[in-house]
């Protein structure tokens, strides 16, 4: 089943073109990691897919699951199922972890129809997530990421994630900012979650997520389009090559 | 269209009234000339008054008011009682309603009662803080001031139950005026719990001009919390002033979210070592309100604390008005004094003028003031909206955010639920 089909994706940014024609497919149940060097274009596909504003669509369109998802509203996807986990989580003092968490799971379940949750069901379940990420509980009481290191960060998104159980998840950049005791932690936050009902896109500038999140394909994405797909091993040539071969249209490795 | 004059003929011939009919104590009567000496005088503020500027009394100079209430109205206390379990004492339309009220089973050493039964007692206590010349309002107060609440905390005793007085204006009589004076006196050691809630239904039409006075003996401390949710038709000026001995504590919460026209001055005299007072605001305005909040603290004193921080949501094309004013005397060293005020623009029609003050005579003082605006953050929005929240919710949350830290200060957690509550409701829901 298709999960994300995305066509000849244009978008510009005050003018600027910025993605230039983007295919893509991911399936149910994959793993697609792309990849690039800075300024390819990378987080503008994250924002654009969980529906930032301030992008135009000049050409193509985004199928999710059957729907335009262009025409939906940044909150209408994620209650479809749609998760980003943020490159850069937003601080927002005032409102306590376990209030957005539980905001955003009764979003979620009002969209499917579903009561809000008990609140003795949600703490049940969200400690169980907690584990997973191995987080102290202490965090469900402090304002969303306010004074959380860089890694906190982060596996507070996976543990949204987690709870929020969407069928469609995009990491921008999970990886960055994190030590290997970290990173370990969320690649398997993630992994947890891998099933034949979920698919993942994974955006990395660096191949070391994918020693622990191994995904089913690789993208090379330069100049606002994929110049290059393959399997896991695409990674690792790219490792060994960096990315300034992906620059020029010809020449490219074999 | 009326000029300024008739309108303070208008209050004069109440205040000769009331003068003349009943009030056998002297003093009361002497006060009230005094008061409409003054007013007679000195008017209203106008454009010109620095402490007015900002604040127009235009649309309240246009208006008449009635001061007679042939039957005050019935208002349902639970619709605007903030607390469940308070001594209680409920003015609808400027009269005591003592079935509403509740005031038995007060402790040894406790009194609260009206003012109008208290005319003895609160002599001693009425206009200590506050100064007939400083504004016409003052004066206005003084000369019609005809109910209230007093209290009295004997020195030792520290109250537990919170004292609740209620403010209905219930709309029977169309633009009515209530003036009142409220006391409250604590001696040494006391500590007690005020809240004072003004409200009227959407629609209802008046005036309230309002005065507290705050009596403070050393070590005395006095939580004292202050909801207006007036109708947004509604006048609302208010003064709530303090004097505090060595070591005494006043913790001044105060929140605006109704009337059309609220002006509260606040004002802390720190006499006393090791005074402390905290001001704490939170107003919330939208259509066509306008909210002004002056506050006034003199540190007169070595050694004595303040903190400062009033915070404001404004939409629509309403318009806020902060003026903080903190004295540091000659003789106040180790003065710490902390002002701030923050406030959060939701459209563009709407207008703030902040104004923080400080003046410092003395050198050896931790002293820091600050004033912001901003907006709501587009990126905690859109991370908002990415979870599921929508656009309404989100820009919900963080207004009630935004405001989250004025009201962790309220120290009783069920005087916190029960402002939070109320804030809830001010929000927009999706």
């Amino acid at each position: 089943m298709k999960m994300l089909e995305i066509k000849n994706l244009h978008a510009t940014i005050d003018g600027k073109e910025i993605l230039r024609g983007i295919d893509l497919t991911v399936n149910a149940g994959e793993v697609h990691a792309i990849m690039g060097p800075n300024g390819a274009g990378k987080s503008t596909l994250s924002n654009v897919l969980a529906g930032r504003e301030g992008y135009d669509i000049t050409k193509g369109e985004i199928i999710y699951k059957d729907e335009n998802l262009l025409e939906l509203a940044p909150e209408e996807r994620a209650q479809r199922g749609v998760f980003l986990a943020f490159q850069y989580p937003v601080e927002i003092p005032g409102v306590s972890n376990i209030y957005l968490l539980k905001a955003a799971l009764n979003a979620v379940r009002k969209y499917q129809g579903l009561d809000e949750v008990d609140a003795i069901d949600f703490l049940t379940l969200v400690r169980s997530k907690m584990e997973l990420v191995k987080m102290d509980e202490q965090f469900l009481h402090r304002s969303v990421n306010e004074g959380f290191s860089g890694g906190e960060k982060k596996r507070n998104e996976i543990l949204q994630m987690a709870l929020l159980e969407p069928t469609l998840a995009i990491l921008d950049e999970t990886d960055s900012g994190l030590d290997i005791d970290a990173l370990k932690v969320v690649a398997e936050g993630v992994n947890a979650l891998r099933g034949e009902d979920r698919s993942i896109v994974m955006i990395t500038h660096y191949q070391r997520l994918l020693d622990y999140i191994v995904p089913d394909f690789v993208h090379v994405l330069s100049e606002g389009r994929i110049v290059k797909s393959g399997d896991k091993n695409l990674a690792k040539e790219l490792e060994k090559s960096g990315y300034s071969w992906a620059k020029e249209p010809v020449g490219l490795p074999a | 269209m009326k000029q300024l004059t008739e309108f303070h003929t208008d209050f004069i011939s109440v205040a000769e009234m009331r003068r003349e009919n009943g009030l056998p104590d002297e003093t009361w009567r002497r006060l009230r000339k005094l008061g409409q000496a003054q007013f007679a005088q000195k008017g209203l503020p106008g454009k010109k008054d620095e402490d007015w500027k900002y604040t127009s009394l235009w649309h309240l100079s246009q208006q008449s008011f009635n001061h007679d209430v042939a039957q005050p109205g019935h208002v349902v206390v639970s619709d605007w009682q903030l607390l469940n379990d308070a001594y209680q004492l409920v003015i609808v339309d400027g009269h005591v309603d003592f079935t509403a009220s509740s005031l038995s089973s007060l402790p040894d050493g406790v009194t609260v009662k009206p003012l109008s039964q208290s005319l003895e007692q609160a002599a001693p206590y009425l206009n200590q803080q506050i100064f007939l010349e400083k504004t016409g309002f003052n004066a206005l107060n003084t000369m019609l001031m005809s109910e209230g609440v007093f209290i009295h905390v004997a020195a030792g005793v520290k109250l537990k139950k919170p004292i609740e007085l209620l403010v209905v204006n219930s709309g029977v009589t169309e633009d009515l005026a209530v003036h009142l004076r409220n006391v409250v006196v604590l001696e040494e050691s006391a500590q007690a719990s005020f809240v004072e809630i003004y409200a009227s239904k959407e629609g209802v039409t008046g005036l309230t001009d309002v005065i507290t006075e705050v009596n403070l003996a050393a070590s005395a401390e006095l939580f004292h919390y202050k909801l207006q949710r007036e109708s947004l038709a509604h006048f609302h000026v208010a003064t709530m002033a303090a004097k505090q001995a060595e070591s005494s504590q006043w913790h001044n919460h105060n929140i605006s979210l109704g009337a059309q026209l609220a002006r509260n001055d606040i004002h802390s005299d720190l006499l006393g070592e090791r005074s402390h007072v905290t001001m704490n605001g939170l107003y919330l305005v939208d259509g066509q309100q306008h909210v002004d909040n002056h506050s006034r603290i003199d540190h007169t004193v070595p050694n004595t604390t303040s903190d400062e921080l009033y915070k404001g949501v404004l939409d629509g094309q309403s318009h806020a008005v902060f003026n903080g004013k903190v004295m540091v005397y000659k003789d106040a060293q180790k003065t710490d004094a902390n002002q701030a005020n923050k406030n959060l623009l939701l459209s563009r029609g709407c207008e703030i003028d902040s104004k923080p003050e400080m003046e410092i005579y003395a050198d050896d003082v931790k002293c820091g003031h600050g004033s912001a605006v901003g907006q709501i953050d587009e990126s905690a929005l859109f991370f908002l909206r990415a979870r599921g929240l929508s656009e309404t919710s989100a820009r919900s949350l963080l207004t009630f955010a935004f405001a989250a830290d004025v009201i962790q200060r309220v120290e009783d957690p069920a005087i916190r639920d029960a402002i939070t509550r109320v804030i809830e409701q001010r929000l927009p829901r999706s």
